[in-house]
């Protein structure tokens, strides 16, 4: 009983930040982190935007792939 | 800033920009703008006027399906320099790229602008912008691309489309184009677009467009593509130092051949010069010293839509188009080009019907 009323007031003291966007860097990128206590105990990157170079691509003269995957 | 100048004390320094410019500078800026906007000499003193008591205009840069790289150009107006002080006197409120806040301080500075001064800011967009499966493929803040873009374009001034995917929808757009991606006029057809594509954009046009604006109070002049013509009216084939090798029909035969090393016309090796529409050959790229064609390799097309597909393969020498000449005009050979792509993206459409079909088909069985 005690233990579980414990972990109850460590939850709520975890707090989760997310950061989005992240600026000054090139491209888009989203952090989302879990703090407990004024520590990082847990965080997920992701980036927010595809485009899908990979199967633009497919089927291409390949002399060409270099102009294409400038622009990633 | 050039440091002869700034240790000259007879140089003049314009005090209203609170930065060393001398007048001189500032004189030779407004001389090259008025020529690059086509304008007679004798508006320089009036675009200098005009730049001296400008109210700072407030503008916004938006970043979608991009590689940053219209960004890297902007970074890079060091000629003339006094374009970074041009852009200096804009107040730019949102740039992820540059700016210091992030997350919700970000969102909260865009927002900021949209609601304080509706109708008056300027937007700059880079990058397209996906629709499909309801935008998911390009989100900021957890607000899709296509959300924002309708938001902050449909409320300003005007909205600038810098580089081919932010016009037009660019690479992202290209075949099979996974995204539904599309250009900023596209997804938000209310709004006042003016088109600078490239790939990337010329900075030194960006900052005409807001120069012409600052100095005469409207967008330049545009044509069915929505390009400046100041920019966007003459056809690279008709500019190109090496257009005398291709009257004399000296062509390049292959990379590193004799007429390679003599700087002879590229047409052969695919450049695509004869249908694009661009100022590359006058302005040309990192303070004017060079462009693709005066490097030895062919245009690509950067400047026309769809040109991942229309021009691509990039080393294959284009069809003769008919009625080929320096009088054609920018409609005249995009009417031609249209039709074509008509007829491609028809075949396209049919190709993926019926593929779309089959894979159904499967997905029944």
């Amino acid at each position: 009983m005690k233990e579980k009323r414990k972990k109850r007031e460590v939850n709520e003291l975890a707090k989760k930040i997310v950061i989005d966007p992240i600026t000054r860097i090139e491209g888009h990128l989203r952090i989302e982190a879990k703090v407990e206590g004024g520590r990082v105990v847990d965080a997920w990157s992701s980036s927010t935007m595809f485009r899908g170079i990979e199967l633009i691509l497919k089927n291409r003269d390949p002399r060409d792939a270099w102009y294409f995957t400038q622009r990633i | 800033m050039d440091p002869v100048l700034e240790k000259d004390p007879s140089t003049e320094t314009l005090s209203f920009l609170n930065k060393k410019v001398s007048r001189r500078d500032f004189m030779k800026f407004c001389t090259a703008m008025s020529a690059l906007l086509a304008l007679p000499a004798s508006f320089a003193p009036r675009m200098a006027e005009a730049l001296t008591n400008a109210k700072k205009p407030y503008l916004v840069w938006l970043e979608f399906q991009d590689c940053a790289g219209d960004t890297e150009s902007l970074l890079r107006a060091t000629k003339p320099t006094v374009a970074q002080i041009i852009l200096d006197i804009l107040s730019v409120d949102y740039h992820e790229t540059i700016m210091a806040p992030a997350g919700f301080q970000a969102e909260k500075s865009l927002m900021d602008v949209v609601k304080n001064n509706k109708g008056k800011y300027f937007v700059v967009v880079e990058g397209s912008i996906p629709l499909k499966d309801g935008g998911v493929y390009c989100c900021i803040g957890g607000r899709s691309a296509v959300e924002i873009v309708r938001e902050v374009c449909g409320n300003a001034l005007a909205t600038i489309a810098v580089g081919t995917c932010a016009a037009y929808g660019g690479i992202p757009a290209a075949q099979p184009n996974p995204t539904g991606a599309v250009g900023v006029k596209e997804a938000v057809p209310n709004a006042t677009v003016i088109n600078l594509p490239g790939c990337p954009m010329n900075v030194e046009n960006l900052t005409a467009c807001i120069v012409h604006y600052l100095t005469f109070g409207s967008l330049p002049l545009t044509d069915k593509l929505g390009r400046p013509y100041f920019a966007y009216g003459k056809r690279i084939h008709d500019n190109c130092e090496r257009r005398a090798h291709f009257d004399a029909g000296q062509f390049v035969r292959r990379w590193g051949d004799e007429g390679h090393r003599r700087g002879w016309c590229l047409y052969e090796m695919g450049c695509k010069g004869p249908e694009t529409f661009h100022n590359c050959p006058t302005i040309k790229w990192n303070e004017g010293t060079s462009w693709p064609v005066q490097a030895g390799h062919g245009c690509v097309g950067c400047a026309e839509p769809y040109f991942w597909d229309k021009m691509s393969p990039f080393y294959k020498r284009l069809p003769n188009p008919p009625g080929f000449g320096v009088e054609s005009t920018a409609d005249k050979v995009g009417a031609g080009l249209a039709v074509a792509t008509a007829a491609g993206l028809l075949i396209h459409g049919i190709g993926r019907a019926i593929f779309e079909g089959k894979k159904e088909e499967k997905g029944g069985e």
